[in-house]
C-alpha cells in the first residue's frame, strides 16, 4: 500500500499527467489580433425576407494606442461596417464571417439597432440570439432605426470613435428611453405585451451627418404599431420614472420672455386602484427644479412668483403626460407605461381574472395625474440680471 | 481510525457551507423561479427545514456512535450484510452525485468560458485538484477551505453590492400573490440540496473534543439559508419574471454589472466563486466516498484509493447524462427523490432502529 | 509496487562511518615523545600546525601545539610561555599538571585526555600544552582569528531599526543575542555537525517560552544530519525541513539579530551556524515570511497599510502575467472595451502569440535579475541600464513585444521585490511560470486551478508541526491581530500560539497610553 508514497515519484507522476494537457492544449485560445471586435450590430430585413446583419468592426490599427505612432497613418477609418444575409442572425453572421479575415467577436458589442423593415415583422424571435449565444452582452443598448439599421452604423461621428459609442452615450444621457437587451427581454415577457424602443435617426446637415436619439417606437404584441416624437417621449419618460436630465422652458403669464428650469430629480409612482370593478391609475410625480435662465424681469427670490411658477410647471407636466396618454393609451392602445405590472403587483387576484382581457381594459383605464414640482433654488442670481433694482417686476 | 486529523467546529461549518451553496447559488434561481415566480426567495426558507432535520438526525446518530461514520454504524445497527448493502448504496449515491457535481462544473465552464475545450479536460483537471486535497486528508481540506470560503463570501458580496444599483424592488410584489403553494413547490429541489448536509455524519467523528457539532451544524444551515435567500432575491430583483429563462441567472447577473464603464463584465468573479465553491463541494463528497469505501473494505489507509476513485468519478461524470438538458432534467425531477432515500430516509430508519433497540433493551433490563 | 523499495536503501546508507581515525589507543601517553610522534602523525603534511617544544622552568619537557593564524600568539607568549619558562625552583615540587595550571594566566582552560580531544581543541584554535610524565594536556582558550566587522545586513535593509547584522563568527553572534536578552533563560546549546568541518551549530531558545517538544524535535533533526561539511546554514535548512519538495521555505533565514530576538521571545527556536551570518528560525508560517521587522518599529497604521500592500503585490507577483495571458487569449470580453482596443492596437505589430511574448519577457527579466546579483557592483549598474533599455524601449519600438507587456513585466518585477524575504519571493517568482502555462491552456480556469493547487499545498505544509497557513487556517482570531493588521503594541498582549499554550501573556494588558495616565 505504499503506492505513490515516495514524494519524488509522486512529483514525476504528476508532471507526467499534466504534460499531455499542455501538449494537446489551447483549444479556446485566440489572440486579440485574430479577433474582429464588433462594437455595434444592426438587423435589417431584405426584400426576400432574409435577415441582413451589419456589424461595426473596430480597426485597431486606426484606433491607435501610443505605441503605434508610426503605423497610424496606414490606418484609415477606425471602424468598418460589413454586412451579411441569412435566414437567422447566426446564419447571417456566418455569411458575414466569410468576408472578414478575423474571427467575429461580439463580447464588446454595445448597441443593437433594429431596422424598420425587420421591426414591422416582429422582434421577439430575433432577440433570442443575444441572450443565448455566449458572447453578446445583456447590457447592450437596443435602438429602433426608422429606416435601415446599417445606415446608422455607417455614420462616422465627430467626437467618438464610432457611431455605436455615440448611440450608447446618448442613451446614457437619457435623451430618449434607455433599453438594454435585458430590459427588452423583460418587456417582451411582461404582462402588458407592449414594448418601447428608443428611435435613432441620422441628422443630415451642412456640417456632416450626425446621430440623434429622437422619439420612441412602440410595439404591441411584437408588432410595430407606431412611433412617437421627442416631446411625447419626454412625457413617456415622466410616467416610467426614467427622466433624468430635462429642461423645462415656460413663458410666465403676462410676460413675453421665457424662464428655463433644470430638473434636479424626480420620482414617479404608479398607484393603481380598483373600485367597484372600475380600474383607475393615479400617476404621482414629485420633482425638483432649479432656475437656470431668466429672461423676464421677475424676481426669482420672490416666494409668490415662485409659487405661481410652480403651478404653471405642474400644469405643463400634466399636459405633457396627458398628450402621451392620449396618443399611446387611447391611440395605440399599447401599455408601454407598465400599468399591467402595477395592477398585477397590487391586485394579484383581480389581475388573474382580468389578465386575458387586458387589451380591452387598458384603453378604458381612467388616469389621474398628480404633479408636485418644487423650485428649489434661483440659481446664482436672485433678481433678474441687467435690470435696475427699482425696475424689477413684482406682483 | 483511518483519519487521524481533527477539525474544529468552525472548520466543519466552513467545509459544509460551500458544499451546499456552490451549486445552489448558480442554478437555484432558475429552478425555484420556474415554479415559485416572484415568491422564489421564500423557497430556501422552507427548504432549510430539511437541512435542520438532516443535521439533527446525523447528530443523534453520532451521539450513539461518536467515533463512527455513517457507513460504520449502519453496519453496527443493521447487521453485517444489510449494513454493507446500505453502505454500498450510500457509496453509489455519493459517487453518482459527485459525478453529477463534476459534470455540472464542466458544463458550466464549457458553456460559458471554454467552448472548444473537451469536457473531459475540464472535468479531469478539477478532479485532479480535488484528489490532491483529499489525499492531504481532512485537515488539509479544512484548512484550504478556510482560505477559500472568506474569499468566496467576499466575492459574492462584491457581486451583490455592484448589482444593487440595477435592482428593481418592485419585482418582489405581489408577495404571496398566489398563496404559499408556489413557494413550497419551489422548495422541492432545494430540500435535497439542504439534505446534502447529511454529509455531516462523515465529519462529526473527526470533530475535536469540546466542539459542539450540533451548534455548528445549525449555524451552517442558517447561513446557507440566508445566502440562498439573498441569491434568489438578487436574481428576482434584477431579472424579475425572466429569471427562470436563463440557465445560470447569477452568471448573467454578473455579466450585467457595469460600474463607471470600467468595472464591467465581472463574470471572472462569478467563475472564481463557482470554481472555489465547486472545488470544496466535490472534495467533500469525494472525501466521504473515499473514506466510506476504505471503511467498507476495512482498509488501513485511504490514500491509495484516492486516485482510482478519481478516475471513476471522471467516468461517472461522463456517463451521468448525454447533455446539459438531460442533466438538469434528471437533477430537478428524479434526483430529489433518489437523494431523499439516501440522504434522509435511510438515516431516519437507522435512527429509529437504534432508538427502538435502546428502548427494547432498557425494558428488558428493568 | 516497484516504487516502494528505494527508501530503505537510503536508511542503510546512514551509518556513523568516519569516526575520528581509531588508533590503537586514543588516550594520551605518559611520555611526551610518544605523544609528539602520535600528533605529528595525525598532523602529517599540515604545515600550519606549530609544534613548539620548550621546558618548564628548565626542568620539565613540554610541548605547545596550535594552528598558525587561529590562535593569539601574543597572548601565548605573554601569559603562557613566559610564566612557564621562568618558573622558579620552588615551583618544581608541584606536580607538573598543577604547576601548569597555576602558572598559566588564561581564564578558559580545559583538561584534555585523549588525542581526539586534543585535535578538536587545536582545530578550534585553542593551543594545547602537553607536558612530559603527564597523560593530561591542557587546552587554552586563546583562539583568535581575523573576522569581519559587524556591518549592516546587506540583504535585509531597514529604514528604521538596528543596523547591525550577524557575522561569520559564532561567538560574536551569540554575544549579540546575549546583549539583547540578558535573562539567564536564554539558552544556547551547542552541537557539532559535519564529519570534516565539525561546524558548531547552536540551538538557541528562551526557556519557558519555547515548547520543550519543539526543542527536542530541533535537536533530533539536527543530530540526524550526517554529512561531510556544513557550508552554510542553507545546507542545514535542507536537512531539517518538513517537506523538502516544496518550493516554499519552511525555515526563516535571517542575518538580523533583532528578528532572531523577537522570534525567540515568541517562543521560536533559532539555529545559529558557525561560518555564516544567516541563522535559521523555526517554526514559521507563511505570514511571518511576509512580514518585515520594520512593521513593528513603524506606526501601526502605516504598518497595517504596508502589510496589505504587500499581500496585494504578492498576488500580483504570482498572477499578473498569467492573468494577462488568460484575459488576452481567452476572455477578451472581460477587458474594458477601450482598453482592449488600445491593447489590440499595440499588439498589431507583434509577431509572437501572447504566451510566447510573456515567457520571453519574464525569462529575460529573471536572467537580468540573476545577472544583476552576480555581477560586481561597478558592472551591475551598467547591466541594469542596458537591460532596462533592451527590454523597454528597444523591444517595443522594434515591434517585438507590445508596450502593455513591458508594463506587466515591470509591475510583476517590482511586486516580487516587495516581499521582504528573498526565499519567499523566489518561490513566488518560480511558481509564476507554471501559472502562465496553465493560463495559456485553460484560461482563467487554469489560473483558478493553479491557485487552488498552491493553496492545498500550503495547507499540507507544516513547519516543525505548525500549520503553514496559521493563523488563517486553522483560524485563530486573536492572532489575526498580527497578520491581517498590525495591531498597536499595547494590544498585542498574547504570544502567538505556536506549539505551546503556556505562558500566554507577554505583557500586562491595559497599557494603552492616554494623556490622563500621565497625571496619576
Amino acid at each position: 500500500m505504499k503506492l505513490l508514497q515516495n514524494k519524488g515519484k509522486q512529483l514525476l507522476t504528476i508532471t507526467l499527467c499534466v504534460i499531455p494537457i499542455f501538449l494537446s492544449g489551447c483549444w479556446d485560445r485566440s489572440e486579440v489580433n485574430d479577433l474582429a471586435l464588433i462594437v455595434g450590430m444592426g438587423l435589417d430585413r431584405t426584400d426576400e425576407g432574409d435577415i441582413e446583419l451589419s456589424a461595426q468592426i473596430v480597426n485597431p490599427k486606426a484606433m491607435g494606442g501610443q505605441g503605434s505612432s508610426e503605423n497610424s497613418q496606414s490606418g484609415g477609418q477606425p471602424v468598418t461596417v460589413k454586412t451579411g444575409t441569412g435566414k437567422t442572425i447566426f446564419d447571417a453572421r456566418s455569411k458575414l464571417q466569410e468576408k472578414v479575415s478575423r474571427r467575429l467577436f461580439e463580447g464588446h458589442n454595445r448597441i443593437v439597432v433594429i431596422g424598420k423593415a425587420l421591426a414591422e415583422r416582429g422582434i421577439r424571435q430575433h432577440i433570442d440570439f443575444f441572450a443565448r449565444f455566449p458572447n453578446p452582452r445583456l447590457r447592450a443598448n437596443v435602438f429602433f432605426a426608422d429606416g435601415k439599421a446599417s445606415e446608422i452604423l455607417k455614420i462616422m461621428p465627430n467626437f467618438e470613435q464610432d457611431s455605436a459609442e455615440v448611440a450608447r452615450e446618448l442613451a446614457e444621457l437619457r435623451i430618449g428611453m434607455k433599453v438594454t437587451t435585458k430590459d427588452l427581454l423583460q418587456q417582451l415577457a411582461s404582462e402588458s405585451g407592449a414594448t418601447a424602443l428608443p428611435r435613432i435617426l441620422v441628422d443630415k446637415s451642412d456640417s456632416g451627418e450626425e446621430l440623434r436619439v429622437n422619439g420612441t417606437a412602440v410595439f404591441k404584441h411584437n408588432q410595430l404599431i407606431g412611433q412617437i416624437d421627442d416631446a411625447l417621449t419626454r412625457g413617456l419618460l415622466w410616467v416610467t420614472d426614467e427622466i433624468e436630465t430635462a429642461s423645462v422652458t415656460l413663458q410666465p403669464k403676462d410676460a413675453k420672455d421665457y424662464i428655463s428650469f433644470k430638473l434636479l430629480r424626480s420620482s414617479t409612482e404608479l398607484i393603481p386602484t380598483i373600485k367597484n370593478g372600475k380600474w383607475k391609475m393615479t400617476i404621482t410625480i414629485t420633482s425638483e427644479d432649479d432656475v437656470v435662465e431668466n429672461e423676464t424681469k421677475l424676481d426669482m427670490m420672490d416666494p409668490k412668483i415662485i409659487d405661481k411658477l410652480q403651478k404653471q410647471l405642474n400644469k405643463r407636466i400634466r399636459k405633457r403626460i396627458k398628450m402621451v396618454l392620449d396618443d399611446v393609451q387611447e391611440g395605440m392602445e399599447a401599455d408601454v407605461f407598465g400599468f399591467a405590472d402595477a395592477f398585477h403587483r397590487k391586485y394579484p387576484k383581480q389581475w388573474k381574472k382580468a389578465e386575458d382581457k387586458w387589451d380591452e381594459t387598458f384603453p378604458e383605464i381612467e388616469v389621474a395625474i398628480k404633479s408636485d414640482v418644487k423650485i428649489r433654488r434661483p440659481g446664482r442670481s436672485g433678481g433678474p440680471q441687467g435690470v435696475p433694482q427699482d425696475k424689477e417686476a413684482t406682483e | 481510525m483511518i483519519e487521524k486529523g481533527k477539525i474544529s467546529g468552525l472548520q466543519m461549518a466552513i467545509l459544509l457551507y460551500p458544499t451546499i451553496v456552490a451549486t445552489a447559488e448558480l442554478v437555484l434561481p432558475a429552478i425555484t423561479g420556474e415554479v415559485a415566480k416572484q415568491d422564489m426567495w421564500l423557497s430556501p426558507i422552507w427548504a432549510s427545514f430539511f437541512g435542520y432535520l438532516s443535521v439533527l438526525i446525523a447528530y443523534r446518530l453520532h451521539s450513539y456512535y461518536p467515533k463512527e461514520t455513517l457507513l460504520q454504524y449502519s453496519e453496527t445497527i443493521a447487521g453485517k450484510i444489510p449494513g454493507k448493502l446500505i453502505g454500498c448504496g450510500i457509496l453509489f449515491f455519493l459517487l453518482h452525485t459527485n459525478g453529477m457535481n463534476l459534470r455540472d462544473f464542466g458544463e458550466f465552464v464549457n458553456g460559458n468560458f471554454l467552448e472548444q475545450t473537451p469536457l473531459t479536460v475540464t472535468i479531469a483537471s478539477m478532479a485532479f485538484v480535488c484528489a490532491l486535497a483529499v489525499r492531504g486528508g481532512l485537515e488539509v481540506m479544512a484548512r484550504s477551505s478556510q482560505i477559500f470560503v472568506p474569499v468566496f463570501i467576499l466575492l459574492f458580496m462584491f457581486i451583490v453590492v455592484l448589482l444593487i444599483p440595477a435592482l428593481n424592488p418592485g419585482n418582489i410584489a405581489p408577495v404571496l400573490g398566489e398563496g404559499l403553494t408556489p413557494s413550497i413547490k419551489g422548495a422541492l429541489v432545494p430540500t435535497q440540496w439542504f439534505n446534502e448536509l447529511f454529509l455531516i455524519s462523515f465529519l462529526l467523528p473527526y470533530l475535536g473534543e469540546n466542539e459542539n457539532g450540533l451548534k455548528w451544524g445549525m449555524i451552517t444551515t442558517t447561513l446557507i439559508m440566508i445566502t440562498l435567500v439573498i441569491t434568489n432575491l438578487l436574481a428576482l430583483l434584477l431579472f424579475g419574471d425572466i429569471t427562470s429563462s436563463f440557465t445560470y441567472p447569477i452568471m448573467d447577473a454578473a455579466r450585467y454589472i457595469s460600474v463607471a464603464d470600467f468595472l464591467q463584465h465581472v463574470e471572472a468573479v462569478e467563475m472564481a466563486i463557482w470554481v472555489t465553491g465547486m472545488f470544496i463541494k466535490i472534495s467533500v463528497f469525494y472525501y466521504a466516498a473515499v473514506i466510506g469505501l476504505a471503511q467498507l473494505l476495512n482498509l488501513s489507509d485511504y490514500r491509495p484509493i484516492v486516485f482510482p476513485i478519481g478516475l471513476l468519478l471522471i467516468s461517472i461524470s461522463m456517463w451521468a447524462a448525454p447533455n446539459l438538458q438531460k442533466l438538469t432534467h434528471f437533477s430537478s425531477t428524479t434526483w430529489p427523490f433518489y437523494a431523499l432515500l439516501f440522504q434522509m430516509i435511510i438515516p431516519i430508519l437507522l435512527l429509529l432502529a437504534v432508538i427502538t433497540r435502546k428502548k427494547f433493551s432498557k425494558t428488558q433490563l428493568s | 509496487m516497484i516504487w516502494r523499495n528505494r527508501r530503505k536503501k537510503g536508511k542503510t546508507g546512514k551509518q556513523k562511518a568516519l569516526k575520528p581515525s581509531k588508533q590503537e589507543q586514543d588516550t594520551l601517553f605518559k611520555h611526551i615523545t610518544e605523544n609528539e610522534d602520535q600528533l605529528r602523525m595525525i598532523y602529517q603534511d599540515c604545515s600550519d600546525v606549530i609544534f613548539h617544544a620548550f621546558t618548564i622552568g628548565g626542568n620539565h619537557q613540554a610541548l605547545l601545539l596550535y594552528i598558525d593564524g587561529l590562535s593569539n600568539t601574543e597572548e601565548i607568549d605573554d601569559s603562557v610561555l613566559s610564566p612557564l619558562m621562568t618558573a622558579t625552583e620552588s615551583d618544581q615540587e608541584q606536580q607538573v599538571d598543577t604547576l601548569i595550571k597555576n602558572k598559566v594566566a588564561v581564564t578558559d582552560t580545559k583538561e584534555v585526555h585523549t588525542f581526539s580531544d586534543c585535535v578538536q581543541a587545536i582545530s578550534a584554535g585553542k593551543p594545547v600544552i602537553l607536558a612530559d610524565k603527564s597523560s593530561t594536556g591542557l587546552s587554552l582558550g586563546l583562539s583568535k582569528w581575523e573576522k569581519r566587522a559587524v556591518e549592516s545586513p546587506e540583504a535585509e535593509k531597514v529604514v528604521r531599526g538596528p543596523r547591525e547584522g550577524f557575522v561569520e563568527t559564532l561567538s560574536v553572534n551569540t554575544s549579540m543575542l546575549r546583549r539583547r536578552i540578558r535573562s539567564p533563560k536564554l539558552k544556547i546549546q551547542s552541537i557539532e555537525v559535519g564529519r570534516y568541518t565539525k561546524t558548531s551549530v547552536m540551538i538557541t531558545y528562551v526557556e519557558g517560552l519555547a515548547d520543550n517538544t519543539l526543542i527536542e524535535e530541533v535537536t533530533t533533526r539536527l543530530n540526524r544530519i550526517d554529512i561531510d561539511g556544513v557550508l552554510e546554514s542553507g545546507v542545514i535548512e535542507e536537512f531539517i525541513e518538513d517537506d523538502p519538495y516544496s518550493p516554499f521555505p519552511q525555515v526563516l533565514a535571517t542575518e538580523r539579530p533583532d528578528i532572531v530576538t523577537s522570534s525567540l521571545l515568541e517562543g521560536r527556536v533559532t539555529i545559529l551556524v558557525d561560518g555564516t551570518p544567516f541563522s535559521l528560525v523555526v517554526p514559521i508560517t507563511l505570514y511571518s515570511l511576509l512580514q518585515s521587522n520594520e512593521d513593528y518599529y513603524r506606526r501601526f497604521l502605516m504598518s497595517t497599510a504596508t502589510r496589505w500592500l504587500r499581500y496585494l503585490f504578492l498576488v500580483i507577483a504570482l498572477l499578473l502575467p498569467s492573468l494577462y495571458v488568460a484575459l488576452l487569449t481567452y476572455h477578451q470580453e472581460m477587458i474594458p472595451t477601450s482598453l482592449l482596443i488600445s491593447m489590440a492596437a499595440s499588439r498589431e505589430q507583434v509577431p509572437f502569440p501572447a504566451l510566447v511574448e510573456v515567457l520571453l519577457m519574464e525569462v529575460t527579466f529573471e536572467a537580468l535579475r540573476e545577472a544583476g546579483v552576480r555581477l560586481p557592483k561597478q558592472v551591475g549598474s551598467a547591466v541594469s541600464i542596458v537591460g532596462a533599455l533592451v527590454i523597454g524601449e528597444a523591444a517595443v519600438s522594434a515591434g517585438i513585444v507590445s508596450a502593455p507587456m513591458v508594463i506587466v513585466v515591470a509591475i510583476t518585477g517590482i511586486a516580487s521585490f516587495t516581499i521582504p524575504r528573498y526565499s519567499t519571493a523566489f518561490a513566488i517568482r518560480m511558481l509564476r511560470f507554471p501559472m502562465i502555462l496553465l493560463a495559456a491552456t485553460l484560461g482563467l480556469l487554469g489560473i483558478m486551478l493553479g491557485v487552488i493547487t498552491i493553496i492545498v499545498h500550503l495547507a499540507t505544509l507544516r513547519s516543525f508541526g505548525v500549520p503553514y497557513l496559521s493563523p488563517m487556517a486553522p483560524m485563530h482570531f486573536y492572532e489575526m491581530k498580527d497578520t491581517m493588521i498590525r495591531a498597536p503594541w499595547w494590544k498585542l498582549n498574547k504570544r502567538p500560539r505556536l506549539t505551546g499554550k503556556y505562558n500566554k501573556y507577554r505583557q500586562s494588558s491595559g497599557q494603552k497610553p492616554d494623556p490622563i495616565r500621565g497625571e496619576e
